[in-house]
């Protein structure tokens, strides 16, 4: 079986215990405005232009059979006419710096499982595993479970990253799977959610419900955006509910993550929303976590090395 | 056990320590000409007595008369120049370099010195005249430089200009006996000598009661200090040196301070002999430990008062630097004197051998940060992970120590060149990362650096160079003449056979030079079997003989021969002659060819195993071919995987290569490292590359730089993973890795110059970005952060 990937991530150390291998898929049912991986909005594998790669050699611009790239005005770099573009990849296979590139891949579950296996050794020694995240593994679920049963097999620690929007049915066959459940809850009122996100979030919330009288490795994970999702409101709401479910459940805050934006200029695109946007300051972060546990609820938080 | 870890933990850098640091450091270079001009007048003087008898002689001449210091603050004295960190002159074994540059030491690219004005009046007039073609170095040039420079932009052959360190000595025997105790084995000797090895224990004996000398004088000059110091605890400091020193000179150290001084003389006398690098401790937590933990149960000794006692010797070892000439300077950058020490790894019968030695060395280098001594760490499968993560806190603050030996693949590969199974056990490290026995080896483990990329280089182009024209190699034909991959293979074995053939028969003529012009008596009293078979070390007395020869560089053997292995012969898609041409023209015109080369052909370190095995075969098979030989003192050669930064002159040998590289350009660096920037996988990825040559053939030492920017260290769950990592490393059976932690400066060169940091990561929470892909002014927002420390 065939699946679309972003990439496939060694040595990740942040996405569950331990050193693990993180696959990121393509396809998302979201489409967060702050998004720091944006090529995993959408399923379809689109082109992307690395300027500063760019010898100006210009075989690309020979190669593409839609006339889709033309030399710019502020040659040696080129313009590429996104509505032409038909992400045939001609201009790939010819660009010799590979200043053109595709944000992902089309690739078999087998040549993802033999990739994930390169690093046993270092997951059996760390504790660790492999992860798949994305996009969301439920957008592609029967690709991402066939990884993920095969995984097992191999007697190797499974971690999801998911934001749990999907039919309860198809979330649930992942359940005998997966050994840790990193889900996100990003916004508490569901019109704000709607707002942010493009979807309502009671699906979401009676997943996770679903999932905490299932299992029981589960991380709360809430990714802080200044002004929309890294409110005192919005925090306390999310951990009432994770109180009220499952106080055992731990939540982690992600900071915000100021690099996703170069990703926008990769497709082409701008997001003016991330312009100037910095993460939050130690001592905001405390606070936050401190309406955390302020609720009853375990926080998940790395521990300082002490100097 | 845990109990003294914690202690450790919490012990702070002592006013004395700090204020002996700040002196040494603010002390300025300068060139010291007084002990060769000991050493000239001592040669005069005795012109028709045996080398070895004027070498001994000039020895105790110099132990006897240099001029000595003591700073009331020390706890642990002597030095070889009443200055620190001077670089001195060994007229015997070479000067006409220094005649050359003495008027630009103080001012060439690396490793400067100050030069007084008298002194260059001093060395013209009284030694230049004398040594001019009586020195090593002379003599090298004589006989073999037509040979050297024939083959030089293949071979780099070593110890030419100067006498033999990287030599581990026996300093638990010295500390056992002292200097008394051997020679009265020497005198014992030397009643039932034949003649013809009176004269080499006469040697030893002058050698021998002179360092006791040299003791005695430290002895003296800090009574004599006393006149001057009413400090009261300055006083008691001068009394107790001057116990001391007297008493080492004729009996063994019994405390642990005693024994840290006896251990610092021998270090100081054989650089004296010696004017050369690396005379290495070793495994100086193991042999210490009886001192340290007698003095610790009789409450003579607490922790703290260790750790300072170590930090004293840890500034001694700073206080010796090694002059290089220019062009070895750049080879060997920034005065590497290897003082190497190594901590951890295991007992005889398996158990894990670290000890509050062992972390307190980790403690100081944890307070210094200084370059020397050269921390190494030895792990194995049964190292405790207090251990490891004391480890990995020092790495992560950044000053590459300690480096890593895995005794896992490190002790099979020494039992593999014929060292017992109790002394490969019992290896320790000499210079940076080469492989020894302790106190029983000649190593010569710099006997040369061999360029298997220049050789690569030669292959495709007929024996011709492609930087000078000469005809250098064999005629074995043109890349555009080899029908298949094996017809290429078939030559360059033949290109390699000619050149590994030339090289051992000058490094033989040197290594039996070292014989005839630098005999070492003091060495060959610490060496086992030296005393025993009444011949000096150099003359191959010691009980192992070695010669390591490094094969440079894996990284781009591997990534050119895949070139043309996948494109020219398999695929097809690009034809002989254009390769070939855009190797002969440094890729003028071919820049879009090159970037091809570069980015469509994967390359080692991003474990891909057939394009690692190609390294792994090349490798195997020079390594397998220095089997073939025996060294001048009848032992083996074997093979080295490192460049420490040779990689740059060595690359400025080489023209362009298939794998992208332009001529003149650096190779990859370290030895075992994947060229920069283009192991894009990660660490693991790069890891499981190196893993695939083969460490049996590294049992001269290998050498792997990995770079890591610090905030992995911040967290306790960072300090974890990287452990796990290093354990990992074990499994995978690598010999050797040593960590960058990157600071802000490496991100502002990245920045400037993004080909060579290509595979640098920035990494936040769940989410990675290669550093040189992000635009300037994102680029410019992680350095800021990074100043403090935030990344």
């Amino acid at each position: 079986m065939y699946g679309n990937i972003i990439d496939i991530k060694k040595f990740a150390i942040h996405d569950g215990p331990g050193i693990r291998s993180t696959v990121f898929l393509k396809g998302c049912p979201l489409s967060c405005i702050w998004c720091h991986n944006p090529e995993g909005i959408d399923s379809k594998i689109n082109l992307w232009y690395f300027e500063k790669k760019c010898i100006g050699c210009h075989r690309c611009v020979a190669a593409c059979k839609n006339s889709a790239l033309s030399i710019g005005s502020a040659s040696p770099h080129i313009v590429i006419d996104r509505e032409k573009c038909i992400n045939e990849g001609n201009c790939v296979e010819a660009c010799p710096t590979a200043a053109l590139c595709f944000d992902g891949k089309r690739v078999s579950q087998r040549e993802v499982i033999d990739v994930l296996l390169e690093d046993k050794p270092f997951y059996d020694k760390s504790g660790g595993g492999i992860t798949i995240s994305g996009g969301d593994p439920l957008f592609q679920h029967e690709f991402a479970l066939g990884i993920l049963m095969e995984c097992k097999k191999h007697s190797i620690h499974t971690a999801i990253e998911t934001c749990m929007y999907a039919k309860k049915e198809i979330f649930e066959k992942f359940f005998d799977y997966v050994d840790l459940f990193i889900v996100d809850l990003k916004v508490f009122n569901s019109a704000n959610h709607k707002k942010y996100t493009g979807v309502e979030n009671e699906l979401i919330k009676s997943n996770f419900e679903f999932l905490a009288s299932k299992k029981e490795n589960i991380l709360v994970r809430i990714p802080l955006v200044p002004g929309i999702t890294a409110t005192k409101e919005n925090i306390g709401e999310i951990a009432s509910f994770v109180y009220e479910v499952n106080n055992k459940i731990p939540i982690e805050l992600m900071n915000y993550n100021p690099l996703g934006e170069n990703k926008y200029r990769l497709m082409g695109k701008a997001n003016e929303l991330l312009k100037g946007i910095k993460p939050l300051p130690e001592p905001e972060l405390d606070a936050l976590y401190q309406i955390i546990s302020d609720k009853g609820v375990k926080i998940a938080r790395e521990k300082k090395v002490k100097q | 056990m845990a109990n003294y870890i914690e202690e450790i933990s919490k012990l702070q850098i002592s006013h004395r320590i700090s204020l002996l640091k700040e002196r040494m450091l603010s002390e300025p270079r300068f060139l010291s000409l007084e002990q060769a001009l000991l050493i000239t007048q001592c040669y005069k003087e005795n012109e028709n007595l045996p080398r070895i008898l004027r070498r001994a002689k000039s020895l105790s001449l110099a132990l006897n008369k240099i001029e000595i210091r003591i700073d009331p603050l020390e706890l642990i004295v002597g030095n070889r120049t009443p200055g620190v960190r001077a670089g001195v002159v060994s007229p015997e074994a070479g000067i006409s370099w220094i005649d050359r540059e003495i008027e630009t030491l103080h001012e060439r690219p690396q490793d400067q010195f100050n030069v007084r004005k008298e002194d260059i009046e001093e060395f013209r007039k009284t030694i230049l005249p004398y040594w001019k073609g009586k020195s090593l170095e002379d003599a090298v040039k004589d006989r073999l430089g037509a040979e050297i420079s024939a083959i030089g932009k293949v071979v780099k052959i070593n110890q030419t200009d100067h006498a033999q360190g990287h030599i581990c000595p026996n300093t638990q025997k010295w500390l056992a006996i002292g200097p008394a105790g051997l020679k009265k084995e020497a005198e014992e000797k030397l009643k039932m000598a034949s003649d013809d090895k009176k004269v080499f224990y006469e040697s030893v004996i002058i050698v021998l009661s002179a360092a006791q000398d040299f003791m005695r004088r430290y002895s003296k000059l800090a009574k004599k200090m006393l006149v001057e110091v009413s400090d009261g605890r300055l006083r008691e400091n001068l009394i107790e040196i001057e116990r001391i020193c007297a008493k080492l000179a004729d009996n063994p150290p019994e405390t642990f301070r005693e024994a840290v001084q006896s251990l610092w003389f021998l270090f100081v006398i054989l650089q004296m002999e010696s004017n050369a690098s690396s005379f290495s401790p070793g495994r100086a937590d193991q042999y210490l430990y009886p001192y340290f933990k007698r003095d610790i149960e009789s409450g003579k000794l607490d922790l703290s008062g260790a750790l300072e006692i170590i930090e004293a010797l840890w500034l001694k070892f700073n206080q010796i630097v090694y002059l290089r000439n220019s062009n070895s300077a750049k080879y060997f950058a920034g005065f590497p004197i290897g003082f190497n020490i190594a901590c951890g790894g295991q007992t005889q019968d398996g158990r894990d051998a670290s000890n509050e030695l062992s972390f307190l060395f980790l403690k100081a280098q944890e307070h210094l940060l200084l370059p020397q001594p050269n921390l190494s760490a030895r792990l194995f499968k049964g190292s405790s992970s207090e251990f490891v993560d004391q480890c990995s806190r020092v790495i992560g603050m950044g000053s590459g120590m300690p480096q890593i030996f895995n005794d896992e693949s490190i002790i099979p590969a020494l039992i593999n060149q014929g060292i017992s199974k109790e002394d490969a056990t019992n290896y320790a490290i000499v210079g940076c990362v080469e492989l020894t026995t302790h106190g029983n080896n000649l190593g010569w483990s710099d006997a040369a650096m061999f360029n298997l990329v220049k050789v690569l280089e030669l292959t495709l182009n007929n024996g011709i160079c492609l930087q000078t024209g000469v005809q250098m190699g064999l005629q074995t034909g043109y890349l555009t003449d080899y029908k298949s991959y094996e017809d290429l293979e078939e030559a360059y074995k033949k290109q390699l056979d000619h050149f590994i053939d030339r090289m051992i028969a000058v490094c033989d003529a040197v290594d039996r030079m070292h014989a005839e012009f630098l005999p070492t008596p003091f060495l060959s009293s610490v060496i086992d079997d030296c005393l025993e078979k009444g011949i000096d070390v150099t003359a191959g007395g010691a009980h192992y003989n070695l010669s390591g020869i490094q094969a440079i560089q894996v990284a781009n053997i591997a990534d050119s021969l895949a070139v043309i292995k996948k494109l020219v012969y398999d695929e097809g898609t690009l034809k002989a002659e254009e390769l070939l041409k855009a190797l002969q023209t440094n890729y003028e015109g071919s820049e879009e060819l090159r970037q091809y080369l570069i980015n469509k052909v994967p390359k080692y370190g991003n474990d891909v195993a057939w394009v690692d095995n190609i390294g792994a075969k090349w490798i195997e098979y020079f390594a397998e071919k220095l089997k073939d030989y025996r060294n001048a003192r009848g032992g083996p050669y074997h093979t080295g995987l490192y460049t420490v930064s040779a990689h740059i002159p060595m690359g400025h040998n080489v023209g362009a290569s298939p794998d992208g590289r332009l001529s003149r350009d650096p190779l990859a660096d370290g030895g075992m490292s994947a060229m920069y920037g283009r192991d894009r996988n990660g660490p693991t990825a790069l890891l499981k590359s190196v893993s695939r040559i083969n460490s049996m053939y590294g049992s001269n030492g290998t050498l792997l730089n990995m770079k890591f920017l610090p905030d992995f260290f911040k967290t306790e769950e960072g300090i974890k993973k990287f452990s796990s990592l290093l354990m990992t490393f074990v499994d995978l059976r690598i010999n050797h890795v040593q960590f960058n932690v990157v600071r802000r400066e490496d991100l502002l060169k990245a920045k400037q110059k993004p080909e060579q940091y290509r595979g640098l990561t920035v990494r936040v929470a769940g989410y990675t970005a290669y550093f040189t892909e992000l635009a300037s002014d994102l680029q410019d927002e992680i350095i800021e952060r990074t100043s403090y420390g935030d990344i």
